[in-house]
């Protein structure tokens, strides 16, 4: 019964100290995003600026996601486990929020934080961001699994991840008929559907290019760049499929003009993207790593 | 037409790049025939002796053939080569044969009954006669072991079957023992090789069986 209860007690205790990392995380969010200090620092008020809320809750969702990979090895102690978590805890936070900056930097090249949340209260600005938070929240866990608490090989592969993040991203504008600047300045609600899909499946394509066993670091990274242009080929073959497996109407049939674009711009095309991409996604992934095919060398 | 043109250098990237930096691609020679081994042996007194191979794949087949490396003065070794189609398909009949040998001076790339190098060289054995006046080749002490490495089992050869090789040499055809002992229809190939033999590896794949066999074991 003591060892029970010791046991409830150093869980709850862990809770606590998860809680405290989450609270240190709230300031590191700041010293990356000044113009944030007023949403961060003050209480929220999620009526006000729904787009703010669900910007900086995608956040704290994407570092649960990271914590959740870190284990507590409580066989060494129980302060030792704790300061693992507090030196894992800060290099996660560190390295998330650099991706997301570095990233925002990239797709948000022509936004402003301050000018499309705070002043415009742009949902899809926010739609888009919280899709950011959430798949580089699930790569930098998938990286950190990987690098088995090495800190090189962590550093070396989330450069990596980051290289080939910043790459997909820029995909988008090749596959989608969708023009990202034109409507995200419009607030249109179908580009962050196809976004968020298009963001979604890459990251679950990258992520499964990365989950993969490893002994020597340049043999896995030569073997996770060539599945990543592996999925770039297969991607376009699911996406051409089921677009022509489920064909969609656009446009009216006596030419009217404008309907097209029309048609485009709404939210169920946007639906329809995005689904396309996340549908296409999970099959590549199915394609690059589910396919067994035998080794014979050097046993046959 | 663009989007086109991309994918086709995309696909030629990745092709490029998996052949130059995938593990399997690294450490395995291709031959092209027999004279390729000119490149990979370089021991003296060597025989080459094929013991199996095997082909890959689904539309494109990869042809691999397994090697038993045997040098007078070194280790025995195994060496797995890939191959062409018709080099391969071509050398089924030769299973358990020397497909290549290596002397001080020359090559040698006729199929012949493994040993076939050592045969005749005092260095490693002689002619003995046995009770009943017929001469064997017996290996030196030191090369005790080579009956086992050259898949003989209990076969010896006989001065009969030296003369008979060097007949077929001269006529530079290949040459299976006086009885046809070496070879896929040999016996003696057949039970020092029997890996290549496997009942399983021989029997024809019938759709009705393989679907039966299917659902006995996964429902």
């Amino acid at each position: 019964m003591a060892e029970i209860f010791d046991r409830l007690i150093i869980r709850i205790l862990l809770a606590f100290f998860v809680c405290l990392m989450i609270y240190l995380y709230r300031y590191a969010h700041v010293i990356f995003y000044p113009s944030v200090k007023r949403q961060v620092l003050k209480t929220i008020n999620p009526a006000e600026n729904p787009a703010d809320s669900l910007h900086l809750f995608s956040r704290i969702v994407g570092i649960a996601i990271i914590f959740s990979s870190i284990t507590f090895n409580e066989s060494s102690g129980f302060f030792l486990s704790i300061f693992h978590f507090a030196v894992w805890g800060a290099l996660a936070i560190i390295l998330y929020l650099l991706s997301l900056y570095i990233i925002e930097s990239i797709v948000f090249y022509n936004f402003d934080y301050t000018d499309e949340i705070l002043k415009r209260k742009n949902m899809s600005y926010a739609v888009i961001s919280f899709c950011h938070a959430i798949v580089i929240a699930y790569l930098t866990r998938t990286v950190m699994m990987e690098a088995e608490n090495s800190l090189v090989i962590l550093m070396v592969l989330w450069l990596y991840m980051l290289v080939i993040v910043g790459f997909s991203v820029k995909y988008f504008t090749f596959i989608s008929k969708l023009t990202f600047n034109r409507l995200m300045i419009q607030k249109n609600l179908s580009l962050c559907f196809s976004y968020g899909g298009f963001s979604l499946g890459a990251g679950l394509i990258i992520a499964s290019c990365f989950d993969q066993e490893h002994y020597d670091i340049t043999v896995y990274c030569i073997q996770v760049l060539l599945k990543t242009i592996l999925s770039l080929l297969i991607f376009p073959i699911f996406k051409k499929g089921l677009m022509k497996i489920f064909p969609v109407k656009l446009g009216d049939d006596r030419g009217h003009e404008g309907t097209l674009d029309h048609n485009i711009q709404s939210l169920g095309y946007g639906f329809y993207e995005g689904c396309v991409f996340i549908a296409g996604a999970l099959l590549t992934t199915m394609i690059v790593n589910r396919i067994q095919f035998g080794i014979i060398y050097p046993f046959f | 037409m663009y989007k086109f043109f991309l994918y086709t250098m995309l696909m030629i990237l990745y092709l490029g790049l998996a052949k130059t930096l995938s593990p399997s691609e690294i450490g395995i020679h291709y031959l092209q025939n027999a004279r390729g081994f000119s490149k990979i042996i370089t021991s003296p007194d060597t025989t080459v002796i094929l013991v199996d191979t095997h082909a890959t794949g689904f539309l494109i087949k990869t042809y691999y053939q397994k090697y038993r490396v045997i040098s007078g003065y070194d280790n025995v070794e195994e060496l797995i080569v890939r191959t062409n189609k018709d080099f391969a398909i071509k050398n089924l009949s030769n299973i358990g044969l020397s497909l290549y040998r290596r002397n001080r001076d020359k090559e040698e790339f006729l199929p012949l009954p493994p040993g076939s190098i050592y045969l005749g060289n005092n260095e490693f054995g002689s002619w003995k006669k046995n009770k009943k006046g017929k001469s064997y080749w017996i290996f030196n002490k030191a090369f005790k072991n080579f009956p086992r490495y050259l898949g003989w089992g209990t076969f010896r050869p006989t001065e009969e079957f030296y003369q008979e090789l060097l007949l077929k040499k001269s006529q530079n055809l290949p040459y299976y023992g006086l009885n046809e002992e070496f070879g896929p229809n040999g016996k003696v190939t057949q039970e020092n090789f029997p890996q290549f033999f496997k009942e399983e590896r021989l029997k024809k794949v019938e759709l009705k069986s393989l679907l039966i066999e299917y659902f006995k074991e996964n429902f």
